[in-house]
């Protein structure tokens, strides 16, 4: 018996032993079988299901008992005779005749199954109970042809493309012709919408090598609009969200009801991806639902939500269409246009919008608005525009970055008191963390103005690098030894490491002087630190060994000696890599 | 203990008239404690097992300090305690009023000598953070070899003087994940892999080998070894013992049914630590027998995590157990298993219990003596994964430097290095 009939022959048990008082008394008397059963003792167990059928021989839940027990125990013969007199009192049963379809498949009597499968089709001609029973007993005893035949005769006597399409699809998997199984699904969600996702979630098991076939079986040309939609969400779920798109998009028609679900349905599912294509495309399932529901509660939401996504994926034409299709009288649309054309580098448009009076866009958005609109100026290089942008804005987040402008300038002394006052735990932690290693680098210096460290990090925050690297090692070239030129070097061995490739060469040179020097300060330790981590990632655990033990005991004080020692222990393999 | 044997009869010598120790010699000390002062516990035992295996004199100061230990004052276990993080101090003047403070309590001192050489009964493709002595032992740097079957059935654990088992089904039945988890590779690879031994080596089937296997086990406890088992070896190890003469592997394992009288025929006399137990014969349920008391995979026999509670052995009469349970902690949380604990009606009279749950019907941790050999069990998997599942990711000893769980288990590796000692009775 396979592990599906046995859970379907307890849940029957548990359903027909709870049905009427009547059967709740016998339920009770069976009990101590179920524990006899549960305890592994099947002959006991077998036992009292025999006494129950003996004093009532239609008690389903004891035959059922019984199925399991002498299953196990080798000794289904005995049971026939108890199911055939059962069955005779009770023809009408679907139990009973379901179960003697299993004994009869249990004792490998295919002819006589099939006799007494045919005799119920013939009592119940408009049923397809009969032939489904009569398949899933031959199918659980993994005669597949046999099922198979089983389920098309049903279908050939009662007629119907999806007739019995869902045990067909099933079946069809269980052997692995999942192309076949495809065809089948495909049949069974045409006829039965709610099938579909139980259809989508067995597909997605598909293996690999079939991903094609499958697809092709479900969104070939004359595919029903439900099986394209299947196809379209098997597809996604493989990670294809573009082809899925393609399959869903023919589909959508207005005067469908059933789009706006697939579409929704389609949207959640896509959510589960983090490709920039899946952003893409739940990005354009978005917006189409809004567009249907053009009018309700949540389309509003949806739109802003589908800009979101099809910014995260790249599609910048597609988010500022759905935009400014509708950006007049929503405050959330009007944010994220602006928002868009930031990350168009369109800042004067940008600009030029944020200052427009608009009652739309709340305050709190305007705020976020405006410190993205001064990183973008930072980013272009224009300070000046940058702290424009910031404005009046008091906020710690504003303050924090007029901290940076005024190091880009050159300005350390400014700098460091505005990061003193937007303090450690102001904005989100990265960036809090980002300030508090630039407050220790700039305590390190005495000057209180350094043009040269204020364009290489402000090279650095425009993301060149290479140039930014060279820039630090100008700069730290005139800073004292111990005033905070080991501190630039750290950083610029830091972003040259970070960088890889041939700048880890520079990395490396930068970190061997800074540790030759050695000395007072954090420099030290920390480029050995990051030495050995340089050498670790590159393969070359043994040579990092050293360097890591040389830093905990020079240092062993150091901050960074419970990070050498976890690093330590990678290096040496004594820990797991999680 | 294997060719240096604890003796369990004490006898009438004052401890201190036949412990060689180097507190006279010129040479000074250094105090490993392993109190709460400690930065890591579990590196320091590999600390002590490297002064040892380099051939120095170390030793166990027993309930002083948490069970510290006394190193020779050498640069090079000076600079490894540093590398590793591991709090040592100085005690030269300070060692007579220290040795003063444990003659006067509970305490004792145990020298250690020989560095055990230590073998992981455990499959080729065991991932290394799948148990959890492997895990320790890497930690703590202790080195060891693992073997498996054919090592073990051609002879090879005379080799070794301590042996560790860990999660092995040794009934043969894949822990009985067969049909559970039918159609996982990981499974698959296992059942090809112990039957392709099982081939190898000529038997039957599966089941087979690994009773003689469990067998080959308890000669080598019986000639002086150290044997140390956790989690489900515990358990299928006495049953698989238990059962030479009968089925006990469902037919997904060997092919036949278990007998039916399985219950009947289970030669105890066999086992080392359990007695009268009944075997869980249904297929679907991962749980051997009743042994276990937290039947993890039972449904509703599942007991709940509670913890467990050290004994507090008398140090100079019983210096073994009081080795065992030498720790930080005195009550340490559960951690479930395959076999999480042992039912305390199932013990044979004579075990020595170490850690029981207050008021349960179980136990943790046992202890006793076969031949020469002495054997511990310890229930559950991994002392800092108490609902361990299968594909979570490994435990990081860095950070549980303090398991006082995992401490229990590096107790076991270091107990062999202990030397021989005359015992009252």
């Amino acid at each position: 018996m396979s592990l599906r009939s046995k859970g379907a022959a307890v849940a029957a048990m548990v359903l027909l032993a709870s049905a009427t008082p009547g059967r709740v008394a016998r339920g009770q008397a069976i009990g101590p079988g179920f524990e006899l059963e549960r305890s592994g003792r099947y002959a006991d167990a077998a036992s009292v299901y025999f006494t129950t059928v003996r004093s009532d021989p239609t008690n389903i839940p004891a035959l059922l008992g019984l199925e399991r027990t002498l299953f196990v125990l080798n000794r289904m013969p005995e049971l026939l005779p108890l199911v055939q007199n059962a069955r005779a009192r009770q023809p009408e049963s679907h139990a009973l005749r379901s179960l003697e379809l299993r004994v009869y498949a249990a004792l490998n009597e295919p002819d006589s199954l099939e006799a007494i499968a045919r005799r119920w089709a013939a009592s119940v001609p408009q049923s397809e109970a009969p032939y489904r029973e009569w398949g899933l007993a031959l199918a659980d005893r993994r005669m597949w042809d046999e099922a198979r035949r089983a389920f098309l005769t049903g279908r050939q006597t009662l007629g119907g493309d999806g007739t019995l399409a869902i045990e067909l699809a099933e079946l069809e998997q269980r052997v692995g012709n999942w192309e076949a199984s495809a065809t089948e699904w495909a049949r069974a969600v045409t006829r039965w919408p709610d099938a579909l996702a139980n259809a989508a979630s067995q597909l997605a098991d598909a293996p690999a090598p079939m991903h094609d076939r499958v697809g092709r079986a479900l969104i070939a040309p004359g595919a029903s609009p439900r099986a394209r939609r299947l196809g379209a969400e098997v597809l996604l779920t493989w990670g294809q969200p573009t082809a899925a798109w393609a399959a869903l998009e023919p589909t959508l028609v207005a005067a469908d009801s059933d789009s706006p679900g697939a579409l929704r349905r389609f949207a959640d599912l896509a959510g589960a991806l983090t490709t920039p294509e899946g952003h893409r495309v739940r990005g354009l399932a978005l917006a189409r639902w809004a567009d249907m529901m053009a009018g309700s509660p949540g389309a509003g939401r949806a739109r802003a939500e589908a800009v979101r996504e099809l910014l995260d994926g790249g599609d910048k034409i597609a988010a500022r269409r759905v935009l400014e299709a509708h950006s007049d009288s929503n405050g959330v649309a009007q944010a994220a246009l602006i928002q868009l054309l930031i990350a168009d580098s369109q800042l004067d448009l940008a600009e030029e919008r944020l200052a427009a009076p608009s009652t739309a866009i709340t305050a709190d958005d305007r705020a976020a608005l405006r410190l993205t609109l001064a990183r973008a100026q930072i980013a272009r290089g224009d300070l000046n525009r940058a702290t424009a942008a910031l404005a009046d804005d008091s906020s710690v987040v504003a303050i924090a970055q007029r901290g940076w402008i005024e190091l880009y300038r050159g300005n350390l002394k400014n700098a460091m008191e505005a990061f003193r006052v937007a303090g450690p735990y102001g904005t989100d932690r990265a960036a809090a963390t980002d300030r508090t290693a630039m407050m220790a680098l700039l305590q390190r210096i005495q000057d209180e103005t350094s043009p040269e460290l204020g364009a290489a990090l402000l090279t650095l925050a425009r993301g060149d690098s290479v140039q930014a690297i060279a820039a630090l090692r100008r700069a730290a070239a005139k800073l004292p030894e111990q005033g905070g030129r080991l501190e630039v070097q750290l950083l610029a061995g830091q972003v040259a490491a970070q960088k890889g490739g041939d700048q880890e060469a520079t990395a490396i040179a930068l970190f061997d002087e800074i540790v030759r020097i050695g000395g007072e300060g954090a420099a030290p330790p920390a480029a050995e630190l990051d030495w050995a981590r340089l050498l670790v990632r590159n393969g070359r655990a043994a040579e990092a060994v050293p360097h890591l033990e040389h830093l905990i005991l020079t240092y062993p004080n150091s901050a960074f000696v419970p990070e050498a020692r976890r690093v330590l222990e990678r290096a040496k393999g004594a820990i797991p890599r999680s | 203990m294997k060719r240096r044997a604890f003796l369990k009869t004490v006898s009438a010598y004052s401890f201190a008239s036949i412990i060689p120790s180097f507190h006279h010699s010129v040479i000074p000390s250094l105090l490993v404690p392993m109190d709460d002062s400690q930065t890591d516990h579990l590196k320091a035992y590999g600390l002590t097992y490297k002064a040892i295996q380099a051939g120095l004199k170390a030793e166990w100061l027993l309930n002083y300090r948490g069970g510290s230990f006394l190193i020779p004052d050498l640069d090079a276990l000076r600079r490894d305690a540093a590398l590793n993080g591991i709090r040592t101090e100085p005690v030269d003047s300070a060692m007579t009023a220290v040795r003063g403070e444990i003659e006067a309590n509970n305490m004792d001192t145990v020298p250690l000598e020989k560095a055990p050489k230590v073998a992981v009964y455990a499959p080729p493709n065991a991932a290394p953070w799948d148990d959890a002595v492997t895990m320790a032992l890497q930690y703590a740097g202790i080195p060891f070899t693992k073997i498996w079957d054919a090592e073990v059935m051609n002879g090879s654990l005379k080799d070794f003087d301590w042996l560790h088992l860990h999660h092995e089904d040794f009934t043969g039945q894949y822990s009985k994940f067969f049909l559970i988890y039918s159609g996982m590779s990981w499974l698959a690879e296992m059942v090809a892999r112990n039957s392709d031994m099982a081939r190898r080596l000529g038997f039957q089937n599966v089941p087979e080998l690994k009773k003689a296997v469990a067998r080959s086990i308890r000669g080598y406890v019986e000639n002086g070894g150290f044997l140390f088992a956790m989690c489900t070896a515990t358990e299928t190890i006495d049953l698989a013992l238990a059962a030479h003469n009968v089925d006990i592997a469902a037919t997904f394992a060997d092919g036949t049914p278990l007998d039916p009288d399985a219950d009947a025929k289970l030669d105890w006399s066999q086992a080392f630590a359990f007695t009268g137990a009944h075997i869980e014969t249904n297929p679907l349920v991962a749980s051997f027998s009743d042994i276990d008391g937290h039947q993890v995979n039972g449904g509703a026999r599942r007991q709940p995590l509670g913890a467990y509670t050290l004994f507090n052995f008398s140090a100079k009469i019983d210096p073994v157990p009081t080795m065992l349970v030498q720790d930080h902690r005195q009550v340490i949380p559960d951690f479930y298993g395959l076999t999480t604990s042992f039912t305390r009606n199932r013990l044979k009279p004579g075990v020595t219990i170490l850690a029981e749950e207050e008021g349960a019907p179980w136990v943790k941790y046992v202890h006793g003596d076969l031949g020469k050999g002495t054997w511990t069990f310890l229930g559950g998997h991994d002392p800092e994964d108490p609902q361990h599942q299968i594909g979570d990711p490994p435990t990081d000893l860095s950070l549980h430097p303090h398991s006082p769980g995992y401490r229990l288990i590096l107790n076991n590796v270091l107990f062999p290095a202990a030397k021989k000692r005359e015992l009252k009775t």
